[in-house]
């Protein structure tokens, strides 16, 4: 005769292996595209083992307006709006008690034209002239948008603005590259779509 | 209906796991016997204030600007955390980074700060901190090292916080 408590037991333990196999399975990874109701801008939550990549589109009059308002000549700011900029969350999730690292220059895109990278904030900086885009500009733009390489611990996140290189209402699918305690991961985020220009808004 | 008890067992770590139970606020420790580089930096009402005077007390340094989300997020509970710390000799600084008082007067009208607010608008002082994005928060032990670090916002007034800041005293 098996006894009520061993029963009992028994299925505590079937339960509780069968919800963490399914939490297990769905904190792999896993993409959830949402927009919000009040402006209509689309983001896209990627969710991979230790990390959560958050991508919410920002119109390029919002980002040329944010530039303008810090110095910047109009052709840069316009430049910079037009390059399909997000506002990139990166989160280390707690999942894991590991750090979690990204390199956006080991995230790739690909596109109907072709394959390509994040520009990063390096190479935006170091393509304006001196004399062009003062001190003061510099150092907002530096803050800005995200960092090309970070370590988060548990608890930790950054944020800040990402350009990946396409012209408004492009469309990629992104690779999103980590290091999870010091091994590789990767996952997929399809049919991101960068954010329409004004003109283009219904 | 007693053996209903030991299916919330599963339920809770399900949820635990997935991050539905609210996670606790931490603080990163820093190892080793960081020193925290010394400034001197302006704050809004134009009173120099020097790192190194507060040395003897905690400090909590938290880097922010006006234009960053999750630093506006932030400074609430850090207002109420400050209430609490100040009668306990915990001082806090928030260091702007790139922008004028001008700027910082109009946003403090909707955010309003309680704590002392510095003026790096140059950036050279943050230039000399480990800091890659904003919000960044160190917390500073008495004797002048980095105890701990946050990246991104955090609820400053949560008790976990709160202990380990009070932790430095001893």
């Amino acid at each position: 005769m098996i006894s009520r408590g061993l029963i009992k037991r028994i299925t505590c333990a079937c339960v509780t292996f069968a919800c963490l196999a399914v939490v297990s399975l769905a904190a792999r990874c896993g993409v959830v595209r949402s927009a919000s109701e009040e402006t209509g801008l689309v983001n896209w939550l990627f969710t991979g083992n230790g990390i959560e990549v958050e991508l919410v589109q920002r119109l390029p009059d919002q980002t040329r307006g944010f530039f303008l308002a810090r110095g910047f000549p109009p052709e840069v700011a316009d430049e910079i709006a037009t390059s399909c900029i997000f506002q990139t969350i990166v989160r280390n999730s707690g999942t894991s008690t590991h750090p979690v690292s990204v390199d956006l220059a080991q995230w790739r895109l690909l596109h109907a034209d072709g394959e390509g990278g994040v520009r990063l904030k390096e190479a935006w900086m170091d393509s304006w002239p001196v004399d062009k885009v003062s001190q003061a500009s510099r150092l907002a733009f530096r803050w800005a948008t995200f960092p090309t390489q970070q370590e988060f611990l548990p608890g930790d996140y950054n944020w800040g603005m990402t350009a990946f290189g396409l012209a408004p209402g492009g469309v990629f699918d992104l690779n999103v590259v980590w290091q999870e305690g010091g091994q590789a991961q990767s996952g997929w985020i399809r049919g991101v779509e960068c954010a329409p220009d004004v003109d283009r808004l219904q | 209906m007693s053996d209903m008890k030991f299916l919330w067992i599963p339920v809770v770590m399900l949820l635990a796991f997935a991050g539905l139970v609210p996670a606790g606020q931490t603080l990163t420790p820093v190892p080793g016997d960081v020193p925290a580089p010394d400034f001197s930096l302006p704050d809004t009402e134009g009173k120099v204030r020097r790192l190194s005077d507060y040395r003897g007390r905690p400090v909590i340094l938290n880097f922010w600007a006006t234009w960053c989300p999750p630093c506006r997020e932030e400074i609430p509970s850090m207002n109420r955390a400050w209430r609490v710390l100040r009668e306990e000799g915990v001082a806090m600084l928030g260091l702007n980074v790139g922008e004028d008082e001008d700027t910082i007067f109009v946003f403090t009208a909707d955010y309003p700060a309680d704590f002392p607010l510095l003026l790096d608008r140059t950036g050279e002082v943050i230039g000399q901190w480990p800091v890659k994005g904003l919000p960044t928060t160190f917390v500073i032990a008495p004797d002048g090292t980095i105890a701990y670090r946050a990246i991104g916002g955090r609820v400053w007034d949560d008790d976990a916080l709160l202990e380990m800041i009070r932790s430095l005293k001893e």
